[in-house]
């Protein structure tokens, strides 16, 4: 899932448990989608303050020419030390989080991949055609292609691998979302075959995938992990821990893993698609408090959360030097309603609940502006991203108005109402406790906060029990409308937990995933988002703001994308 | 006493039986299922059967207990659930040691002062430095941890820059100050006042009187007799020590970043990793119960007064 | 087997006389104990910190969710004598709500736990011996090998679902209403967890000092005499213990307090949006939070600090007092 996690707004708060993923990173590329017609381009610059797209570029420019040097230059040698939390898995076709995500990325490859610039570029392929027709997909994959050991990259390795990923026993939670537009993919998904038909080794180097229809989001669907190499050999081997050994195809191989303690990573001479500095990358496990270990100098980057925010932007402060602003990661943060369960049945009830709360406000004076209020559902930046959607703006009046036209304008005869949250600590994030105050001063709508752990949590949601949920947040998989509009409120999708449902936005969204016009696809989906936001399927809360991060000076070319793109072969350390 | 220790000894396992059905019982009917959690947000009904058969969670209760406990015996502690297919030991072996160590610095700490403290407060009894010590030991124990913590990483990392503000690195390694110290510290309390009354009680025996009364000199007599038999009784104390440690390690150990168990126990029970929290309970109770017996022996041959029932 | 319980075994009294003699040493040692300023200093305190924390509502000069966008993060000040939180809300307040959170969990549970749970089950194994004796300690000693914070964490973790499904139930079926918003689920899981381990120690205790004491004469005389077990037990037994079960309650408050905050520290305590001063301290338990805005850390920590602190201080007073051998 790439992402139902704990948004960063949670994280913030409990920060002594901290060190959540990629909370920390800061991107400061400004983002160049997939989609990259003149309209969709537009849009990007539009949005954003004038400062921080400024800020943004200068950092691009620096980190840019950074790039291009190490190219040519030798290795700079080095180690690169950061935070991070436990992997839940270092298998690719098990990954479904960020953390898991931001190391397979390095140990493995697959035919594409999105540049730091979120390009999507050749990575183990050289090259590929596409079928006029615009279902069949022919990749030639680059004759140095090679696993850690030396072994060359085959066709034949892909195939399995992708067979492998949709196998049952593999138990693949995220194979039938990533892959299930290959022809014969349900036929290995339910067991009935182990080989995907769609799937044909022509020879060494040659591989053919046939689609079920002209999807534009295809290529980009490669991108994840369910679709990398692995060595057959290595995983039947290492049996239920062959990730222990890993042998992969990226730029870093895994030297060291010790859970709860560190990861290692030791950079592969044998990789060949550019980028080469640093040596070693450690990644501490343990946790801790961040801040006071970097400014110690025991890791070379951190976030910075709310409680040192005040102080790092304070141009006296010698760390404020080393301050980096980046654009935010493309996610969003949002309280889902449960559309089939009173009182969320009652479109006004919750359109009511949404034009009761001041983002503004929350966003400027409680979150000191490390989000942006969401009125969409697609984050600024990310393609289709539509920059004049209204959304449901605070408006007490409107809100009393709404919440007496609805069927729970009464007390007395309104359904209890829950909001479950997932927690580990005893708090349940700033911006909901503010919320809750706003809901009872404007509607005098009483709620009920329920904290439960994230295994309980999920298992709920999945069975769609609650009747509001927060505290969670989406985050893009890959660079396309699709992956939020349609895999979240589809009435069909497994994800949309609300069970929002909405015929003419079905309509939509079916019609976008055909669509070869992207100006047309774009359209669809701003037409769908406009009535999704319309019906207020969700309160939605944040975007991530500008994320603040703090680099050590001697660390150079470490790029802060909005999305888990494998980048850390660019790093460079300078001392 | 020989039988006193036998019948001691056969109660071990049936007390761990006892433990061991208590969690399991609690893990397997209390909220949240671990496939579930495993699978994430994007699950199916059909990968969770499939995965629930792979686990063997699909098998009744009895069963899974059953093979459990007989794995346990053999040392084989199952396969965490967060961890896919990682031996849950494997995993939680290393974090123990790393615990244990610092619970042993922590204990160096606390018994390192609270013992000459306590037998000095004793040969002061009556005036004023007495009673102000124990409150003094008392006022640091009753800091909480999570004000320390911070404070002392604030002070002795940033400020001061003595220790580094996070990780370990073994027993001799700086890194393992803070912590212990942040452990040790409350701990000096119930040391002292122990060591205190336990001096207390040996000064008002006969043979000290007859020490005395022999013209042994005064230092001879502390050291030599007093200080010997007054620490006896401290030797039995220590397990509780122990027990007393766990609950500031789940708070030290996430506030400083410490790859301990008490950081990871605290994880599993958030992930319902059941199979970890089961092998991480039942080692603790094992310890604990085996400590207990040790104390309870120990104090029946230091003092042969004591009745055994 | 020995007679240990875990906090430190205070001493036996060698006041083997008749019931009265319980009540006139338990004065005689009231009298001695007022002489002792620390004593009387902790119990000032207790009690100031007590009665602002049971008398929040009306004591706090704010509303606990008072949010205020303008006062953020405000230090002390003659309007917030303990400054503001990051929603402006006034930590003061916060901190007196999280006393009473603190105060009414820890009281319920040693009242049934330690006491009531405790000095029964102790009274009953230690005076009627045999198997039931043995059934009560092998029970408790099955408690006691738990690491005992682990108990508590997975009594928590599994039981909130259960309690709070019925709640919701009591609330849809019955006339309550708003019974799951008081809290009163999460007082209900933290108590019977608290309470589960927390009256090993003291039924031990007084079965130790039952089994001493069953054999002095005037508990004999008063069986040759034909009084019942219940007056034994009460009459003439208990009293005789009551020394030891107030020192053991009063050093047990303290660890309970600590035991209580922790609890809610790991999320497993009363949930928000109450305050509890464990996740008050786990909002600010951090380095950036002391240099910027410690009175955030500092009114829930001092807070905590002086509740066990006092019952320790207290507790080892009376413990002087009460058993004067060790003094």
């Amino acid at each position: 899932m790439k992402k139902f996690a704990f948004v960063a707004l949670t994280l913030v708060a409990i920060a002594a448990a901290a060190c959540g993923g990629d909370s920390g990173d800061v991107a400061i590329v400004d983002p160049t989608p997939i989609l990259s017609d003149s309209e969709v381009a537009q849009s990007q610059e539009t949005q954003g303050t004038e400062e921080s797209t400024s800020q943004a570029t200068t950092e691009v420019e620096t980190s840019k020419e950074i790039v291009s040097d190490a190219i040519t230059e030798a290795p700079s040698g080095g180690v690169f030390r950061r935070v991070w939390s436990d992997p839940p898995t270092l298998d690719p076709a098990l990954v479904t989080d960020t953390t898991s995500s931001g190391v397979v990325v390095e140990l493995f490859s697959g035919l594409v991949a999105l540049s730091t610039d979120l390009q999507l570029v050749p990575d183990l392929a050289e090259s590929w055609e596409i079928s006029p027709d615009g279902t069949v997909y022919t990749f030639t994959i680059r004759a140095d292609a090679t696993f850690h050991d030396g072994k060359a990259v085959t066709a034949q390795d892909f195939k399995w691998s992708i067979e492998r990923a949709a196998n049952p026993r593999t138990a693949s939670p995220v194979a039938d979302t990533y892959l299930n537009d290959l022809v014969g993919i349900d036929d290995v998904l339910e067991g009935r075959t182990t080989e995907i038909a769609g799937i044909q080794v022509i020879d060494e180097r040659t591989l053919q995938f046939t689609i079920d229809a002209p999807k534009a989001y295809f290529l980009a669907k490669l991108t994840y992990s369910t679709a990398y190499v692995l060595d057959r050999e290595n995983v039947e081997a290492g049996g239920s821990t062959w990730t222990d050994n890993p042998n992969g195809t990226g730029p870093f191989s895994l030297k060291e893993y010790r859970i709860g303690e560190r990861i290692v990573l030791e950079r592969f001479e044998g990789y060949s698609r550019g980028g080469n500095g640093v040596d070693t990358i450690v990644m501490n496990l343990a946790g801790g408090q961040q801040m006071a270990m970097y400014e110690n100098d025991e890791i070379d980057l951190t976030g910075v959360g709310l409680f040192d925010l005040e102080r790092v932007l304070d141009p006296n402060e010698p760390l404020n030097s080393e301050l980096v602003v980046a654009p935010p990661n493309f996610n969003i943060s949002y309280i889902g309603f449960n559309a089939q369960m009173a009182p969320f049945d009652d479109v006004n009830f919750r359109m009511a609940l949404n034009h009761a709360i001041d983002k503004e406000l929350i966003a400027n004076e409680v979150l000191s502006q490390l989000v942006t209020p969401a009125y969409g559902i697609l984050p600024p930046g990310f393609p289709g991203y539509n920059p004049e959607l209204e959304g449901l703006k605070y408006d007490p009046d409107r809100a009393l108005q709404l919440l007496q036209d609805s069927q729970y304008a009464d007390p007395a005869t309104r359904p209890r109402i829950v909001v479950t949250v997932p927690g580990r600590g005893g708090t349940i994030g700033l911006d909901l406790e503010v919320i809750l105050e706003m809901w009872h001063q404007v509607l005098g709508v009483e709620v009920e906060i329920q904290q439960v752990e994230w295994a309980t949590y999920l298992e709920d949601l999945n069975k769609q029990k609650f009747q509001a949920f927060a505290g969670l947040g989406w985050e893009a998989d890959y660079p396309d409308p699709q992956d939020f509009l349609d895999i979240l409120f589809h009435s069909n999708s497994s994800l949309n937990h609300g069970g929002f449902s909405n015929a003419e936005v079905d309509a939509l969204l079916e019609e976008a995933r055909v669509e070869p016009d992207a100006v047309k696809r774009v359209a669809l989906y701003r037409d769908a988002e406009r009535l999704i936001v319309g019906d207020a399927a969700w309160v939605p809360l944040w975007f991530q703001g500008e994320r603040h991060v703090l680099i050590k000076p001697h660390v150079k070319g470490y790029r802060l994308t909005p999305m888990i793109v494998p980048k850390l072969t660019q790093v460079r350390i300078e001392k | 006493m020989w039988i006193y220790i036998v019948r001691r000894l056969l109660w071990l396992p049936i007390l761990l039986f006892a433990v061991s059905a208590v969690t399991f019982t609690l893990g397997t009917f209390g909220p949240g299922d671990p496939v579930v959690v495993q699978l994430g947000a994007r699950y199916d009904e059909e990968t969770a059967d499939r995965l629930r058969e792979q686990l063997g969670l699909n098998r009744p209760v009895l069963v899974q207990y059953g093979d459990y406990m007989w794995g346990f015996i053999r040392g084989d502690f199952g396969e965490s659930l967060r961890f896919r297919g990682r031996p849950v030991r494997e995993l939680i072996a290393p974090k123990m040691w790393v615990s244990a160590q610092l619970a042993l610095a922590a204990l160096i700490i606390s018994v390192g002062v609270g013992l000459p403290l306590g037998f000095f407060l004793a040969t002061r009894q009556g005036s004023w430095i007495d009673p102000t010590a124990v409150a003094v030991a008392l006022f640091v124990m009753s800091v909480p941890i999570m004000v320390t913590a911070p404070g002392l990483l604030w002070v002795g990392c940033l400020k001061l820059g003595w220790v580094p503000c996070s990780g370990w690195g073994g027993f001799f390694d700086t890194r393992i100050i803070v912590p212990a110290l942040i452990l040790g510290l409350p701990g000096i309390a119930g040391m002292t006042r122990l060591m205190r009354a336990s001096t207390l009680d040996v000064l008002g025996q006969d043979f000290i009187r007859t020490a005395r009364a022999k013209g042994l000199s005064e230092w001879s007599v502390s050291s030599r007799h007093v200080f010997q038999n007054a620490m006896l009784p401290i030797v039995t104390i220590l397990a509780f020590s122990v027990a007393g440690l766990i609950g500031g390690a789940f708070i030290a150990e996430t506030i400083i970043g410490i790859p301990g168990i008490g950081r990871f126990a605290v994880e599993s029970i958030f992930d319902r990793d059941y199979p970890v929290i089961m092998a991480i309970t039942l080692v603790g109770a094992g310890a604990f119960v085996l400590a207990n017996l040790l104390a309870d022996i120990s104090y029946a041959f230091i003092d042969p007064r004591i009745r055994i029932t | 087997m020995a007679t240990f319980s875990k906090t430190k075994k205070p001493k036996k009294t060698d006041d083997r006389l008749g019931s009265g003699a319980g009540a006139s040493h338990l004065s005689r040692a009231f009298r001695r104990l007022l002489r002792k300023k620390i004593a009387i200093a902790m119990i000032v305190a207790l009690v100031v910190v007590y009665t602002g924390g049971i008398f929040a509502e009306w004591l706090s000069p704010y509303g606990y969710t008072d949010q205020n966008y303008s006062d953020i993060l405000e230090g002390p000040s003659v309007d917030h004598w303990a400054g503001t939180d990051r929603l402006g809300r006034d930590v003061l307040t916060r901190t007196l709500w999280g006393i009473q959170n603190t105060v009414i969990l820890t009281m319920v549970a040693m009242l049934t736990g330690g006491v009531f749970l405790g000095i029964t089950l102790g009274l009953v194994s230690g005076y009627l011996g045999g198997k039931v004796d043995a059934v009560i300690m092998r029970i408790g000693e099955v408690f006691a090998s738990f690491p005992d914070i682990l108990l508590v964490i997975i009594l928590a973790a599994t039981l909130r679902p259960r309690i709070l499904d019925g709640a919701r139930w009591l609330e849809d079926n019955t006339a309550l209403d708003g019974l799951v918003r008081t809290g009163v689920v999460d007082y209900l899981v933290v108590s019977i967890a608290l309470v589960a381990f927390g009256w090993v120690g003291m039924a031990r205790l007084v079965r130790g000092q039952i089994l001493s004491l069953r054999e002095t004469d005037h508990v004999e005389a008063a069986k040759a005499i034909g009084a019942s077990t219940k007056r034994i037990l009460f009459i003439h037994l208990l009293p005789n213990s009551i020394s030891i079960i107030v020192v053991t309650v009063t050093m047990g408050m303290g660890a309970l307090t600590g035991t209580e905050i922790v609890l809610s520290w790991l999320g497993l305590g009363i949930q928000p949006p109450r305050p509890s001063l464990g996740t008050m301290l786990l909002g600010a338990g951090n380095i950036g939070t002391l240099r910027e805005t410690p009175w955030q850390l500092l009114a829930p920590g001092g807070a905590a600090f002086v509740m066990v602190l006092a019952w320790n201080l207290l507790g080892d007073a009376l413990n002087d007092v009460l058993n004067p051998r060790t003094k």
